[in-house]
C-alpha cells in the first residue's frame, strides 16, 4: 500500500492500516532500539512505546519527511529517554547503597550480543558495544544509525535534524573517540 | 613495537566488527502487544481522571467550593423579598383595576 494512503486510513483509525505499518516497520524499529539500548527487552519495550505513539499522534504527522525518518525520530527519542531514566535509577541506588538503604542492587551491564552478527564476531562486537555505549549522546545516535541501520549521512542528518558535514563530524570524532577506548582495552588486557 | 602493532590491529579488526550485521527481528506478536497496550492505556486514562479527582488536594477544595456555592444561592435567595397571597391579590387588582371604591373613599365635588 502507498505511504501517504496508509497515513490517510490511518488518521480515520483504521486498524488494518495501522497492523500494516506496524508490520512493514517494527524491524527497522527495534533494530535501531536495540543498537542504542544494547538490550533485546528494552528495545522491545521502546519498540512497542514509538507505535503507540505513532497511533496517538499520526493526525500531528505533516508528511514533511517519509515516514521511515518520523518513526527513526521517534525511536531515538524514546531509546535516549529510556536510556536516561534507567541512568537515573541506577544512580539513585547507587545513593541508597551508600546510606545502607535496601534499594536495589546494582548489577553490572551484561556484554551485549546484536542478534544480526556472525558468530565468529559476536566477541569483537561486544567489546565494540560496550566502548560505543561510552560515547556522548549524538556520537552513538550518529554511528549506531550508520553501522547497525545502515543509513547514509544524508539521511541521519534528515532523522538527526541537522546538516550533513555535522554528522560527518560526529562520526569522525565517535571513531576518533572509539579508537581510544579500544587502545585502552586492548592495552589493559595484555 | 610489535605489541603496538597488534593492538592497532585488534582495534581496527574491532571497529569493522559491524560490517555486514543483519537486522535484528523483533518479536512476531508484536501487534497483538501493541494493541493490548493501547487498550491499557485507554482504560487507564479513566483511571488517571478518576485518580486525580479523587486526590484530597483536588476533592476537599471541591467540596469546600460546593458547599460555598450552595450557601451563597440559598442566602441570595432568602434576601430576596418574599411575596404572600395578599401581594399577589393586590398586584392582580390594581392590574385589572379590579379594586373597589367604597363610599367613604370616593370624594364628592360640591355643586
Amino acid at each position: 500500500m502507498d505511504e501517504q494512503f496508509l497515513i490517510e486510513k490511518l488518521r480515520q483509525g483504521d486498524e488494518a492500516a495501522f497492523r500494516e505499518i506496524v508490520e512493514t516497520w517494527k524491524n527497522m524499529v527495534y533494530n535501531t532500539a536495540v543498537g542504542i539500548l544494547q538490550n533485546a527487552e528494552d528495545a522491545e519495550d521502546v519498540t512497542q512505546e514509538v507505535f503507540v505513539q505513532v497511533f496517538e499522534s499520526i493526525k500531528t504527522f505533516k508528511a514533511e519527511s517519509k515516514l521511515s525518518t518520523w518513526l527513526y525520530r521517534i525511536t531515538v527519542s524514546k531509546a535516549l529517554d529510556h536510556l536516561r531514566r534507567k541512568k537515573r535509577k541506577k544512580r539513585f541506588a547507587y545513593i541508597q547503597s551508600l546510606f545502607g538503604a535496601g534499594g536495589e542492587t546494582i548489577i553490572e551491564k551484561p556484554d551485549f550480543n546484536h542478534p544480526g552478527i556472525a558468530l565468529d564476531n559476536k566477541e569483537r562486537s561486544a567489546i565494540l558495544f560496550k566502548a560505543i555505549d561510552r560515547l556522548p549522546e549524538n556520537q552513538k545516535i550518529a554511528f549506531t544509525l550508520h553501522k547497525v541501520e545502515g543509513l547514509s549521512y544524508q539521511e541521519i542528518s534528515d532523522v538527526m535534524k541537522t546538516s550533513v558535514s555535522s554528522v560527518e563530524s560526529l562520526m569522525h570524532r565517535a571513531k576518533n573517540n572509539l579508537k581510544k577506548l579500544l587502545q585502552d582495552h586492548y592495552q589493559n588486557k595484555e | 613495537m610489535n605489541d603496538k602493532r597488534h593492538i592497532q590491529e585488534e582495534v581496527e579488526k574491532t571497529l569493522n566488527s559491524l560490517d555486514g550485521i543483519q537486522r535484528a527481528i523483533s518479536n512476531p506478536y508484536l501487534f497483538a502487544r501493541i494493541k493490548a497496550r493501547l487498550e491499557r492505556e485507554e482504560k487507564s486514562l479513566w483511571s488517571k481522571a478518576l485518580t486525580f479527582i479523587s486526590r484530597p488536594m483536588v476533592a476537599v477544595p471541591a467540596i469546600v467550593l460546593t458547599i460555598l456555592i450552595n450557601t451563597a444561592i440559598f442566602f441570595e435567595f432568602k434576601s430576596e423579598k418574599i411575596q404572600t397571597p395578599q401581594d399577589e391579590e393586590q398586584a392582580f387588582a390594581s392590574e385589572y383595576n379590579l379594586s373597589d371604591y367604597t363610599i367613604y373613599e370616593s370624594t364628592i365635588e360640591p355643586e
